[in-house]
């Protein structure tokens, strides 16, 4: 009686952590969607995903849904001159590019939400100020200024311009970490050195997500 | 007897009262008691400078040692205020990348600077706001 008790309670002990923790949620709201399956009618929910856009790199080069095919990517939106959040958002992505240098699962992407200024020029020079050398890895992006402002709306953050900021611009400093389907899989703070250390973590969970 | 007493009586509280004054002050060396510039450094200056002032490569200049801030100690006050915006050149590397104004008060840029001195320019020396005030009245713009 007593062992059988033990038993029990070591299989839901068990059983429990397999369950929870090494995989990653899906995140956004989910949708549903009619669809044909053997000639019937089936409703099927359908997670959320965030759009494609083409967009111009530091090296001029387009990026777009080609670039993206089969990556697991990292999102962020900064400007270059940026006086409060942005040094610290990219000393932290530097510390994930370093981790993932020569891994090309990985892609890293920083939107610039003041495109006007942010030329290709501007963001090259940016990029030697920062020792990024590797554009095949992390591309800094401008392009038409509201195509990327919605495109932040899409993928749950928020960027806008406003006078009274210092520099202009208001924006979070969210890294979103997005897989190879699209879906959005987890947030973390890019000011902060151990949510940024969670997410390489995290990356790492999904790189072995099958 | 009567020198047992005496000891118990006054040499007793001396020696105790040494070694709290000592504590203190071993608390206060030892950054157990934090710097009142320090949490001012942290909130307003470390996501660009560092916790150790070492800057972001290229991008931030480092505070550690920097030559430029020792050399031109006295402009510190107004680089704060008014921001830099022109190239300088930090311990043999250039820099240009604008630092915005700081809204800080004259106490809270005397903390700051002296916090720097202690952790970053290897000196002890101590300014006050008095100092930063005056500072103020002197920037170039
Ligand atoms: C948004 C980022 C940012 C913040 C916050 C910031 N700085 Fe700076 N700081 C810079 C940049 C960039 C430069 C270089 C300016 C240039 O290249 O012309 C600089 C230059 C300096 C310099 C002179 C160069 C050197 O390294 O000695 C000092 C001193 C300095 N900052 C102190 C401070 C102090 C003190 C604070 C906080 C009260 C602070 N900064 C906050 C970005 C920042």
């Amino acid at each position: 009686m007593r062992f059988s008790l033990f038993l029990l309670l070591a299989i839901i002990y068990l059983t429990g952590c397999n369950s929870g923790g090494d995989k990653l949620p899906v995140l956004g709201f989910k949708t549903t969607e009619v669809r044909e399956v053997n000639g019937q009618q089936v409703i099927d929910s359908v997670d959320y995903t965030v759009p494609g856009f083409t967009f111009i790199d530091q090296d001029s080069n387009t990026v777009n849904a080609a670039t993206l095919q089969n990556k697991i990517y990292v999102a962020d939106f900064f400007f270059t001159s940026c006086p409060s959040i942005c040094p610290k958002m990219m000393k932290e992505m530097l510390r994930v590019s370093d981790k993932y240098k020569n891994d090309n699962r990985i892609v890293l992407l920083s939107f610039s939400i003041d495109p006007a200024r942010d030329t290709v020029a501007r963001l090259k020079e940016y990029c030697g100020k920062l020792g990024i050398v590797d554009s095949k890895q992390w591309h800094l992006l401008t392009g038409n200024k509201d195509s990327i402002y919605s495109l932040a709306k899409q993928y749950l953050v928020s960027a806008a311009e406003d006078p009274d900021a210092p520099g202009g611009h208001i924006h979070s400093g969210n890294f979103i970490l997005i897989d190879t389907q699209k879906r959005i899989r987890g947030y973390y703070d890019g000011t902060k050195e151990e949510s940024v250390t969670k997410l390489m973590k995290d990356m790492d969970l999904l790189l072995n997500e099958k | 007897m009567e020198l047992e007493k005496k000891i118990i009586r006054y040499v007793a509280p001396a020696f105790i009262f040494v070694i709290v004054a000592i504590f203190i002050y071993n608390l206060a060396s030892h950054g157990w008691i934090p710097h009142p510039g320090k949490s001012t450094y942290q909130v307003q200056c470390a996501q660009c400078h560092g916790d150790k002032g070492e800057g972001i490569r290229v991008l931030i200049p480092p505070l550690k040692s920097s030559d430029f801030a020792i050399q031109n100690f006295d402009s510190i006050p107004c680089w704060l205020r008014h921001g830099i915006s022109h190239e300088i050149v930090v311990n043999g590397q250039s820099f240009n990348q604008p630092m915005y104004p700081i809204k800080l008060d004259d106490i809270q840029v005397a903390n700051v600077i002296n916090y720097m001195n202690k952790e970053f320019f290897h000196s002890d020396k101590e300014i006050s706001s008095a100092w930063v005030r005056e500072r103020w009245k002197h920037c170039e713009q």
